[in-house]
């Protein structure tokens, strides 16, 4: 068995990672604040979270430790993806290209994997905090970025920003309808579930 | 099914969780006569009998509104704990966390109110509270916005462990609720109905402090960034969160009810079909029928006053059906004599639901609606099912447990002279909010014309007794809950506790 089957998820993240790094996939994803926000930093995010294959299993163990109830790692995703929520930054990553590695880094590395590493061992409350808290924020940007009379970003138009607030607003929904679904008929137990293993922890 | 057994050992309280349910208990009853005094304090100046000037009147308006709402919830959220914890593995800390959030968030809006001298009443209608002109700073409208977002914190960690824990036994909501007996099945007597009320509640709630977490956040948006929102929008979104908040307090409350009403009439109160789908409408009309509040808004789309309007006739029937007509069922030929407390309160408890509720199906009414939403039929029946519904309902549970508490049925001479004192003062002191209403008295008016001031007058004489019932009541509560706790008598055969003048 080759290095690459026995990992294919990491694999494929890297692959999708190169795609990114792209220059013209890059040019094209930050055409616009909806592909910018809604595309290219959720895939960043969404590659950081499938790397989590390739860590050893010691490094995992020792990360464990700092990392009780996933709490720790909780933090450091959501203060690095605030970070990216605010409009500034957003602008910045076009404009500079320091900001630019720095999101390509943090994306994967800040949100993503540290995610990967906290969710199973989050408890129902801390990943229902959580949930709750993403389709709250959802919601609360996108009717920022949909009420706001003003251009947020000085690299994109107010229709873009508008209709980026539209597509959160609807995203957020989205997730709240997925979590309503599994809590009414999902089934729970199973490390892949909504819930770790034990429920009520 | 609930147990008849008056106080089942399993009910018992030690150690840590006994202190955090006093802490609850205590804390409900003191901020309950609080409140209360400043309530009478509001109506009497109404009255013209006290010169509360205007600005203090708001801003007591807004403390009373905003107590009154968060406590009734919070010693429901500790009927709700009491009972669940049976049937379900409830962490402590959740409960814990939820009343020190609860704390936090009351001491927010105490400094908001008497301190920074925020008047923009409990419902905070946007703009309002940006636009204190002077009366109170921006800081005092956030610090009040925050005191509301620690509450909801607060409920939503306490929801989130209960759902753990029903999801643990229960597999999922749909379970939990009874909906897979809802078409056929053999149903389960011994489904607790205490799981299938929680769950409701579980679910439209967090709906509802979801929404006030987006509504809270972006109207202290507004205060610091002077960012416009959609006014109807807003306002759409602050009466989900407050309709669903209030209403989950009567919902978690009537918990007791379901629980407590057959130790006392000795008769099996089991769960059945028609419970299960009464209980299905609730968990949909609750989330749905906020509409009401908006029936003369007129640039709300037709079809969600159209829905507003008939959730609102429809939502009764579930409480008249299931819990009214069960609850009387239940009572009808039993002996309940002699008539203990706990019994007393939660019989008048469900009178007052259903007449609460009939007053509000009235006001509901869109015709009726536009004579009479800004007089004082709107607090007159609020007040009915909150004061005689709601708080009986807790009362009710608090008399129980000190009655466990002392392993006897709490019935003192001084209890039987309150009841009546509190049911009377009530009566009275709902008699001036709806006579009021029916003569068109404005509500949330500072001052009053004279000829407004009959009413006033009769409603502050009903709110005098109804202060000095709840004094009462909260000596004699936080005594009772402080007092050592007798040695149980011997456990029966079943292994359960029980007492001979209650089972007859």
């Amino acid at each position: 068995m080759t290095a690459c089957s026995s990992h294919r998820a990491p694999c494929i993240a890297v692959a999708v990672f190169g795609v990114l790094l792209l220059p013209p996939m890059r040019d094209w994803l930050e055409t616009s604040m909806l592909l910018q926000m809604l595309v290219q930093i959720p895939l960043l995010i969404a590659v950081g979270w499938h790397l989590h294959g390739a860590l050893p299993t010691r490094l995992t163990a020792a990360l464990d430790a700092w990392n009780r109830q996933g709490i720790a790692g909780l933090i450091l995703t959501t203060l690095a993806a605030a970070f990216w929520m605010l409009p500034r930054s957003l602008d910045a990553a076009v404009s500079d290209p320091a900001f630019e590695v720095a999101k390509f880094a943090s994306g994967p590395l800040l949100i993503g994997l540290p995610f990967a590493l906290s969710w199973p061992r989050m408890g129902f409350v801390v990943r229902g905090v959580f949930l709750s808290e993403l389709i709250a924020m959802f919601f609360r940007i996108g009717w920022l970025y949909k009420a706001s009379p003003v251009r947020l970003c000085s690299n994109y138009l107010l229709d873009d920003q508008q209709r980026s607030g539209q597509y959160m607003v609807m995203i957020g929904a989205g997730i709240l309808l997925w979590v309503a679904i599994k809590l009414m008929w999902g089934h729970f137990g199973s490390p892949s579930g909504f819930t770790s293993s034990d429920p009520s922890r | 099914m609930a147990t008849m057994t008056l106080y089942p050992r399993e009910e018992r309280l030690a150690g840590s969780e006994r202190l955090v349910f006093n802490l609850y208990l205590i804390g409900a009853v003191t901020l309950f006569a609080l409140m209360m005094l400043i309530g009478l304090t509001m109506r009497m100046s109404q009255a013209g009998w006290l010169g509360v000037p205007p600005d203090w009147f708001y801003r007591l308006l807004s403390m009373h509104g905003a107590g009154m709402v968060g406590t009734m919830v919070m010693a429901s959220t500790a009927i709700m704990w009491f009972f669940l914890r049976k049937y379900v593995h409830l962490h402590l800390w959740a409960f814990a966390a939820n009343f020190t959030l609860f704390l936090l968030g009351a001491l927010c809006i105490i400094i908001s109110v008497f301190l920074g001298g925020y008047g923009g009443l409990w419902t905070f209608l946007y703009p309002l509270p940006s636009m204190g002109m002077g009366m109170w700073s921006p800081g005092a409208a956030a610090l009040f916005l925050l005191g509301y977002l620690l509450i909801g914190v607060g409920e939503l960690l306490f929801y989130l462990d209960a759902a753990a824990g029903i999801i643990k036994v229960h597999g999922n909501f749909w379970h939990a609720l009874g909906w897979n007996w809802l078409f056929g099945g053999t149903v389960n007597p011994d489904h607790p109905k205490a799981v299938v009320a929680s769950t409701s509640m579980i679910i439209a709630n967090s709906l509802g402090i979801l929404a006030g977490a987006i509504v809270l956040v972006m109207c202290l948006l507004h205060i610091f960034f002077a960012v416009d929102l959609d006014p109807l929008f807003t306002k759409v979104l602050i009466f989900w969160f407050g309709h669903m908040y209030i209403n989950a307090a009567i919902y978690m409350g009537v918990i007791a009810i379901y629980e407590l009403l057959p130790r006392y009439t000795h008769k099996p109160y089991p769960l059945n079909r028609v419970f299960l789908w009464g209980w299905a409408g609730t968990t949909v009309f609750v989330v749905v029928v906020f509409g009401h509040h908006l029936l003369m808004d007129y640039a709300v789309p037709h079809w969600f006053l159209v829905l507003g309007q008939i959730t609102s006739w429809t939502s009764g029937f579930p409480v008249f059906v299931v819990t009214a007509w069960g609850g009387l069922s239940n009572i009808y030929q039993a002996n309940m004599r002699p008539w203990k407390m706990p019994a007393r309160l939660m019989i008048l408890s469900l009178f007052a639901w259903v007449a609460g509720g009939f007053c509000a199906v009235v006001d509901s009414t869109m015709r009726f609606n536009l004579v009479m939403h800004n007089t004082q039929w709107v607090p007159g029946h609020f007040h009915t099912y909150l004061l005689l519904g709601v708080l009986a309902m807790i009362l009710a549970l608090m008399y129980h447990v000190i009655g466990e508490r002392r392993q006897h049925l709490p019935d003192h001479g001084a209890d039987r002279m309150m009841f009546p004192v509190y049911l009377g003062g009530a009566l009275i002191f709902l008699f001036g909010f709806l006579e009021g209403g029916r003569a068109s008295v404005p509500r949330r008016m500072a001052t009053h014309l004279p000829a407004w001031q009959f009413t006033d007058k009769v409603g502050s004489i009903g709110g005098v007794l109804v202060v000095l019932a709840m004094l009462y009541f909260a000596i004699r509560i936080t005594a009772g809950l402080l007092t050592s706790e007798s040695d149980p008598p011997p456990a029966t055969e079943d292994g359960r506790v029980g007492l001979s003048d209650a089972t007859g």
